[in-house]
C-alpha cells in the first residue's frame, strides 16, 4: 500500500512536470531551473537542452528536439524503458533489476557522456552544432 | 528398474550404484557441478541492482561531476557479476546507490537554492515598486 501511494506520487509530480513542460518553453521562460553547471561555469553540460527537448517533443517538434540535445534524443527510449522496469520491480516489491549490459558497454557510454559534454562546448564548426539549439542556427 | 547408462544393466529401482559397472545411478542434476572452467555462475535468483538507469538520469538532469561515479559503479557491478565476484559487485551496487544519491541530493539543492533566489528575486522587486 505504501508502494502504491509513493508510485502514485511520483507519477503525479511526473505528470504535473509535463504539463509544465507542454504550456512553458524552457528556452523563455522563468519557472525552470537552470542547468547548475551552465549557471556556475557558462559550460553546458551533457544534459543541457533537455527540458527544452521535453518541451519540443511534446509539441510535437521533433527535429527541433533533436537540436536541443541529441543525446538525450538517443538516450530517451531506453530511460524511458528501464525507468518503467524500475518502477514495475518497485510496486511488486523486489529489488532494483540488474539490467544485464555488459560492464565495458557502460563504461563506453559513459565515455560517450563525458565526451559529448565536453565537445558541445567547442565553438567552432561542426562542433558548435552540439550546442543547445545549435543545429537550428543553420 | 534403473538402468544403468554406462552398461546397461537393470538395477533394482532404489539402488544408487550399478550394481554390475559400480557407475553412480543418481541423475546428474543430483552431482556436485564441475568447476573444471573457473567461471563461477553466480547463484540463480540473486539480482545484484545497478542503478544503471538512475546513475544516467542523476549524470544527465542533475549534476555531472557526482552522476560519473555512479555510472562507473553501475558497470563494475555487471562486470563484477560476470566474473564470479558476487561480494565485489555488491558493493559497486552499494556505491552507485550512494552516488546516485548524492547526484540527486546535490540536483535537489540545486533546485531549491535556485527557487529560494528566484522567490527573493520576485519579492526584491516588489519592495522597489
Amino acid at each position: 500500500m505504501f508502494r502504491r501511494i509513493v508510485a502514485a506520487g511520483i507519477l503525479v509530480l511526473l505528470a504535473g512536470g509535463l504539463v509544465l513542460l507542454r504550456i512553458y518553453n524552457p528556452a523563455t521562460s522563468t519557472i525552470f531551473p537552470p542547468c547548475p553547471i551552465h549557471y556556475l561555469t557558462g559550460w553546458y553540460c551533457p544534459g543541457c537542452g533537455s527540458l527544452r527537448a521535453i518541451h519540443q517533443l511534446l509539441l510535437g517538434n521533433v527535429g527541433a528536439a533533436w537540436a536541443m540535445n541529441p543525446l538525450s534524443m538517443l538516450l530517451f527510449p531506453f530511460l524511458t524503458y528501464g525507468l518503467s522496469r524500475e518502477a514495475i520491480s518497485y510496486l511488486r516489491g523486489q529489488p532494483s533489476p540488474q539490467f544485464a549490459v555488459p560492464g565495458a558497454c557502460i563504461r563506453a557510454l559513459c565515455a560517450l557522456i563525458v565526451l559529448f559534454g565536453i565537445v558541445r562546448n567547442l565553438p567552432f564548426h561542426p562542433f558548435d552544432l552540439l550546442a543547445p539549439g545549435g543545429m537550428l542556427k543553420f | 528398474m534403473a538402468v544403468c547408462p554406462q552398461c546397461g544393466f537393470s538395477n533394482a529401482d532404489n539402488a544408487t550404484f550399478c550394481t554390475h559397472c559400480g557407475r553412480s545411478l543418481q541423475s546428474p542434476a543430483a552431482a556436485p557441478p564441475l568447476q573444471a572452467t573457473g567461471v563461477v555462475v553466480p547463484p540463480i535468483g540473486t539480482t545484484i541492482p545497478n542503478y544503471l538507469v538512475f546513475a544516467i538520469l542523476t549524470t544527465v538532469l542533475c549534476c555531472l561531476p557526482t552522476g560519473i561515479p555512479a555510472i562507473i559503479y553501475a558497470s563494475q557491478v555487471n562486470t563484477k557479476l560476470q566474473l564470479g565476484d558476487v561480494a565485489g559487485a555488491q558493493a559497486a551496487s552499494n556505491n552507485a546507490k550512494m552516488w546516485c544519491w548524492i547526484s540527486f541530493g546535490l540536483g535537489l539543492v540545486m533546485f531549491v537554492g535556485y527557487g529560494l533566489v528566484a522567490t527573493l528575486g520576485v519579492i526584491g522587486s516588489l519592495h522597489r515598486r
